[in-house]
């Protein structure tokens, strides 16, 4: 059985680039899994991002991502389309750092063997602002290209009969 | 004539570390560091609930995010005067202290050891003189030749694959890199056993934070982990158990491989302690409360000036007197409005945009002063506050380090040459082993006042009107403070004012009016640059801080923009 993880990163606090942990949490409060895949929001993570990607088979990441396509575009991207971003020089430990991640686990010999990104290109990162209507409309085709990843690498899952509060809980804040 | 080389980890929207310094004659003469990116984050939490600050805190920064959570509830405790329960402040000094520990051994062998280490050196090393050499400093089981074999079987594969040619600019074979190839296998077999041994503290977070990277288990008055030892849901004795098991294996890497390595790397490049000494104030706050009043600590604060070790004053408590009215913040060269400099709790966050202007505005970090100076912040703050002071604690782990580093240099390296790039890599390396001497102190002390029939957890916490409170947290990168004005009455609150003076934002600190450089700029200077087009000693003694800039953005960009370019003028 493979262990597969998905992981929304970026900031709750920075409008769209809200998507990732936002869409974590609405799977896993819509969806069960079966044995071996985890859902978690991971925020930003920079470089200890590592910690979460070792001992894993399979990671699906979901990110904003900025490709020059119209807001709400969802892009995927496969390890190979990740890492040919060449890492440079880094100055703090905390930027984006998902190729750089990849690269020390893939050096030390504990790097994924398959890694997505699930990318949803953002309209704007205002501070304090809830998702754009783009973004937010995009959220269910990023869901369909999550679970088609779980499936094809043998996971399972089932959608809840009663969905879990998701627990977007600043979005709620900000618009009070 | 000088050469400006501009270190930029950014061209786009993220807010990161930007470093621009002029070279002349292969040496540092000028230095500006700044802050890309505006965050007023702060202005978000005016007319929220108090108590609900720390969830928006938390997100701040990515990896900071404990840090900024106990902050938060702690500056709440100190506007209402609440007591915390013995039981709660251990089981968030063990939080800090498993969180310090993963903290910092990702910042030396994740981000910084390859400053240091030249991986391109890895194939050619005899893994049998390694082993030999390792088991002279310490008896890490470890450090088998077997070991070293697989790790530089690893490097050859990625080489072979042609993977290793993808950090291009990584400054492998760079003039600067001296380690023997055997050392160089050294260092970066412990690279690659740091993963498991990180992940481990991060495990220790979540057993009681319940989650990592966002705890979720403080609240305004204590932390909501209900104790029982008898019961399955609460916690229990087995869960004390297994996280007693957690430190107990992340002790003895700290112990036996990451405080050896640096001190043996430190040993090796010795130069580094005659280098980016900077600024020499240095301020640090106690911390790991051990009653419920907050007035005994295991980590003392306090502040020395002008590198001058016998000024060494200590804190009371996270309220010192001296330290709330010594902070002010100021703005004449950062992109906010106003010029005076503003105590935190009248502090103000209006951006005012102008380009990058050397001798105007050039940062988005405004410039945070302790008695009108700039401060060093960070575990060399720290060990140097603890030591100069006598603490026995700081100063038994501080001696065990200077006398491997000196044995490895084989002259003297005493403390005052500390105050250095190397200085902060080894301070630390030595707050590490202290953490994990006080994770078992602190794992002890829970148990002990637990098995006394005490499982208070929380204190409720009451307003009572406009109330200022200070909540302060030596991080892992140094002195945190969150500034909060709240309101309210009975059990409704919210908050006038918020203002996080966070670590980096004193390291990281533009000039002053008076003109006064930050630390990092201060460090800069007179650093040697054999390379200007690679500029690794900049490099090299900007990571030795551990900056933290980000606390921002994180869009990724596919098309493989530079994450950092290096622009020589």
């Amino acid at each position: 059985m493979k262990k597969i993880k998905i992981c929304g990163v970026g900031s709750v606090l920075l409008g769209d680039d809200a998507v990732g942990p936002y869409t974590a949490r609405w799977i896993a409060a819509n969806y069960e899994f079966g044995e071996g895949v985890e859902v978690e929001d991971l925020g930003t993570p920079g470089l200890d991002l590592i910690a979460y990607m070792t001992g894993i088979d399979v990671l699906i990441l979901i990110d904003s991502v900025e490709n020059r396509e119209p807001a709400g575009t969802v892009t995927v991207y496969d390890k190979a389309a990740i890492t040919r971003q060449r890492p440079a020089v880094r100055l703090d430990p905390h930027s984006p750092c998902i190729t750089e991640s990849i690269f020390v686990a893939e050096l030390a010999g504990d790097s994924p063997e398959f890694v997505y990104l699930i990318g949803v290109t953002g309209e704007q990162l205002d501070v304090g602002a809830p998702l754009s209507d783009s973004v937010r409309n995009a959220i269910p085709l990023v869901v369909e290209k999550v679970l088609e990843r779980v499936v094809e690498h043998g996971g399972s899952f089932q959608k809840r009969v009663v969905p879990n509060d998701a627990e977007i809980w600043w979005e709620a804040a900000v618009s009070a | 004539m000088a050469k400006r080389i501009t270190i930029d980890p950014i061209s786009r929207i993220e807010g990161h570390l930007r470093v621009d310094v002029e070279v002349e004659n292969g040496a540092v003469s000028n230095s500006w560091a700044s802050c890309t990116m505006w965050r007023g984050i702060e202005n978000i939490l005016k007319g929220r609930d108090p108590r609900e600050a720390w969830l928006y805190t938390q997100r701040f920064c990515g990896v900071c995010t404990t840090v900024h959570a106990i902050a938060s509830v702690r500056s709440v405790e100190d506007a209402l005067k609440l007591e915390i329960p013995l039981n709660a402040q251990y089981i968030r000094n063990l939080i800090l202290i498993n969180h310090g520990l993963h903290d910092h051994i990702v910042h030396f062998y994740h981000l910084s050891a390859l400053d240091f280490v030249d991986i391109m050196k890895i194939p050619g090393a005899d893994p049998a003189k390694t082993s030999a050499l390792a088991e002279s400093l310490t008896n890490w089981p470890g450090n088998s030749k077997k070991a070293f074999l697989a790790a530089q079987n690893q490097v050859k594969g990625v080489a072979a694959s042609g993977q290793l040619g993808i950090f291009t600019n990584g400054y492998w074979g760079h003039p600067a890199m001296r380690l023997s190839p055997e050392v160089n296998l050294l260092a970066f077999t412990h690279y690659v056993q740091a993963l498991e041994y990180q992940r481990k503290a991060v495990q220790a977070v979540a057993m009681l934070g319940s989650k990592s990277p966002h705890i979720q288990n403080l609240t305004v008055g204590g932390v909501s982990n209900a104790i029982n030892l008898d019961s399955l849901a609460t916690l229990n004795m087995d869960r004390l158990v297994m996280l007693k098991k957690l430190m107990e294996e992340v002790k003895p890497f700290v112990d036996q491989v990451y405080l050896p390595d640096v001190c043996a790397i430190a040993g090796m490049y010795a130069d580094w302690f005659n280098y980016g000494s900077g600024v020499t104030n240095y301020l640090a706050s106690p911390d790991l409360p051990t009653d419920s009043k907050n007035t005994k600590f295991d980590l003392v604060g306090g502040y020395i000036l002008d590198g001058n070790l016998s000024s060494v004053k200590r804190f009371s408590g996270f309220r010192d007197k001296v330290f709330t009215d010594g902070v002010t913040e100021e703005t004449k060269h950062a992109w906010y409005k106003g010029e005076a400099p503003l105590q935190p709790w009248k502090g103000e966050t209006d951006p005012e945009y102008t380009d990058w202007q050397a001798d105007g505005k050039y940062s988005w970090v405004k410039a945070p002063r302790f008695q009108g100076r700039p401060m060093q912040v960070g575990p060399l703050a720290q060990i140097l506050v603890g030591y100069a002071s006598g603490d026995p604690l700081t100063k038994k782990h501080t001696d065990k380090a200077l006398d491997l580093i000196s044995t490895v240099a084989g002259h003297r390296i005493g403390v005052e040459k500390l105050q250095s790039t190397m200085g902060r890599h080894v301070a630390r390396a030595i707050r590490a082993s202290m953490l994990a001497e006080l994770g078992e102190k602190h794992w002890q002390l829970l148990v002990d006042n637990i098995a006394k029939g005490d499982v208070a957890i929380h204190n409720a916490p009451e307003f009572n009107g406009t109330a200022e409170g200070v909540g302060v947290h030596e991080a892992p990168r140094g002195l945190l403070s969150h500034w909060i004005v709240v309101d309210g009455k009975g059990t409704n609150g919210k908050i006038v004012n918020y203002q996080a003076v966070v670590p980096s934002t004193w390291n990281g600190s533009p000039r002053d009016a008076k003109g006064q450089r930050g630390p990092y700029e201060a460090s800069l200077l007179k650093n040697p640059i054999a390379d200007p087009v690679r500029p690794l000693e900049a490099i090299r003694t900007i990571h030795s801080f551990d900056p933290c800039m980000a606390c921002a953005c994180h869009t990724f960009d596919p098309e493989g923009k530079a994450l950092a370019t290096i622009k020589v003028l």
